[in-house]
């Protein structure tokens, strides 16, 4: 029984299953005799068939997996590996791992981003085949039909997507912290999680018990039968803390000195907001567009995206706040090159790339003012840091109306534009930029970030990215007085926001917004109600 | 054997889709199909490798055909080519 203490909670919730170690497998080809030429042949056709027979089953929804099985059948692969086996002493794993590298190569060589990214398909396909031809198994989350605690390295969002919720029941990574896509993921599906766990691999077999503590942050492997005992009196007093959360669902977010609030949710599709729409929320305070941009094959065009705003205005009517573009930085697109930068986040990222790209940037202001004709819907420019760039921004928008006024296209006149409060240089100009802007949205992450010089990434300084530092919160009030001296709603759309130690902090600073993922939102209406 | 030219008008080349998609009708032609780019020789029943070829927005590719149906063969790559190739 090992006894392991876990200070990040990514995704709150108590959980025991059997442990799913999900990692790499060794793929290194087996150093056997080979058979004959006709023999080995003969099992890569088997090796390769057998992955076409399961590619094509998961092609039936996803044409990406139409392309992979495509190559896996394809005509140069299987020439590759016949030549190599008719003229050398290789065996089967060896001539194919030789095919897959050169193919593989061919495209990591090339210019285009897009056709580098083919190189890994070329590998991942390769991959699957070679498991076959070894013998062995690839994990994969997609296959589960039991209940499990998965225990990972990372996870990344093409290994999430393919987990089936009704068995995932916990989550633990080794790296990660409490906003990278792993815990983001987590919070808005409510599975627990535990992220920046070092070492927890070395402590778990595949299949070992697991519990999981994922609000005081604990986890016990392979516990004994009073844990064992223990824990079932967690869960269940986890259940009923869940239970008096959903029943206050229904009060609306006011402190007890009776001033109201808006609680509303981040989201990155319309799943999502369907999803949090069943915690009685006030609105979306944050629609991450970039998503749409991201899980795409090109830049999505007007049409493509006025489907989906269209659908999230409807869904919720209260207040949907779509944050255009937010791309670069860590956030990359497979179908469009970036340069690469020295400093991502202090390069060509967000409403720098907008104002640059101006037809596309044109094409998503169009798609969401044409939805803003079926709810309550408002744009939200991020990476401000200068007047200049909110009036172009502003202007550009003008300019939509006005085409959409010619083509007799229905918007809503009196859209709000306002801006995210995540540079320095936002802060410092917070009265000028009151005076222009509808609204403001305090995303912490990135302020933190910027203001503190510390980057929520590197893990060297983890300890130092701390958004109670007195600099941060500092900023947080100057943004909140500008904004109300000019009469504009404050709000707050990073993690900060479902932060049960900053909401009454937040509170007594007069935020008028608190936009927060999915699984926080009970949490903070209960402080919220709690709070004087 | 009969041949033709025909110039790629897929606004990103021919990415994976439409390789795809070539290199599938490719495969139901019963003719021997190959593609010439300047100095390549391409297998256009296998996708990798018109994808290799990176055949971008614009190019003049020489398709052809040779077997029993090669004229209907080339006729019919010719035009899912020259009309987009699904895209």
């Amino acid at each position: 029984m090992v006894n392991i203490k876990v200070d990040k909670t990514a995704s709150r919730g108590i959980a025991v299953a059997p442990a799913y170690k999900y990692q790499e497998i060794e793929l290194s080809p087996d150093t056997y005799i080979p058979g004959s030429v006709e023999e080995e042949t003969e099992k890569f056709y088997q090796a390769r068939d057998e992955v076409m027979e399961t590619l094509k089953k998961l092609s039936a929804d996803n044409e990406i997996f139409a392309a992979h099985m495509e190559i896996a059948g394809d005509f140069m692969l299987q020439e590759g590996v016949i030549s190599k086996l008719q003229s050398g002493q290789q065996n089967v794993q060896q001539a194919f791992q030789d095919t897959i590298e050169e193919i593989a190569a061919i495209f990591t060589g090339m210019d285009d981003a897009y056709m580098k990214e083919r190189g890994a398909d070329v590998k991942d396909i390769g991959k699957q085949i070679m498991a076959r031809l070894k013998g062995t198994t690839l994990p994969d989350l997609g296959n589960m039909d039991r209940e499990y605690i998965v225990v990972a390295k990372d996870l990344y969002p093409s290994d999430t997507v393919k987990m089936d919720t009704r068995w995932v029941k916990g989550i633990i990574t080794e790296e990660g912290g409490v906003t990278s896509h792993v815990s983001i993921m987590a919070k808005s599906m409510n599975i627990p999680a535990l992220v920046g766990v070092k070492g927890i691999l070395a402590h778990v077999e595949d299949g070992m018990t697991i519990c999981m503590d994922a609000k005081n942050g604990e986890i016990i492997v392979d516990p004994d039968k009073t844990v064992l005992d223990e824990y079932e009196d967690k869960k269940n007093a986890y259940q009923q803390e869940r239970l008096r959360l959903e029943q206050l669902r229904m009060q609306p977010a006011v402190t007890k000195s009776g001033k109201r609030v808006s609680l509303c949710a981040n989201v990155g599709n319309v799943e999502d907001i369907r999803h949090a729409m069943v915690m009685n929320i006030d609105g979306v305070g944050l629609f991450r567009s970039e998503f749409l941009y991201m899980e795409n094959t090109h830049f999505p065009t007007e049409e493509e995206q006025f489907a989906v705003y269209k659908e999230a205005a409807v869904l919720c009517p209260q207040e949907l706040t779509i944050r255009t573009l937010d791309i670069g930085g860590d956030k990359e697109l497979p179908y469009y090159q970036f340069e690469k930068e020295e400093n991502p986040f202090l390069g060509w990222r967000a409403i720098r790339i907008s104002l640059e790209l101006k037809d596309m940037f044109k094409e998503q202001l169009r798609a969401i003012l044409r939805a803003s004709a079926y709810g309550h819907v408002r744009i939200m420019f991020p990476m401000i840091i200068s007047l200049w760039e909110l009036q172009e921004s502003k202007k550009l928008v003008e300019e939509c109306k006005e085409e959409l006024r010619q083509n007799g296209i229905a918007y809503d006149e009196g859209i709000e534009m306002g801006m995210m409060m995540e540079t320095p240089a936002s802060v410092m100009l917070a009265d000028e930029f009151a005076k222009e802007a509808d609204f403001f949205s305090i995303g912490t992450n990135d302020l933190t970030q910027y203001i503190l010089s510390v980057d929520r990434g590197n893990k060297k300084i983890a300890e130092r990215y701390d958004s109670f530092h007195p600099a941060v919160l500092k900023a947080i009030g100057q943004i909140i007085t500008a904004g109300h001296k000019e009469g504009i709603k404050v709000g707050m759309c990073g993690e900060m926001a479902g932060d049960s130690k900053a909401v009454p902090i937040l509170l007594e600073m007069g935020l008028d917004e608190f936009s927060m993922s999915a699984g926080s939102i009970d949490y903070a209406r209960e402080l919220i109600l709690n709070t004087i | 054997m009969v041949s033709k030219k025909v110039v790629v008008n897929n606004a990103s080349g021919l990415h994976a889709r439409p390789a795809s998609l070539l290199a599938q009708e490719a495969g139901k032609c019963s003719s021997d199909v190959k593609i010439f780019v300047g100095e390549k020789k391409i297998e256009a029943k296998s996708i990798l490798n018109i994808m290799a070829a990176a055949i971008k927005k614009g190019t003049e590719i020489e398709l052809q055909c040779e077997g029993a149906q090669e004229q209907a063969d080339l006729a019919k790559l010719v035009e899912l080519i020259e009309s987009g190739l699904g895209e």
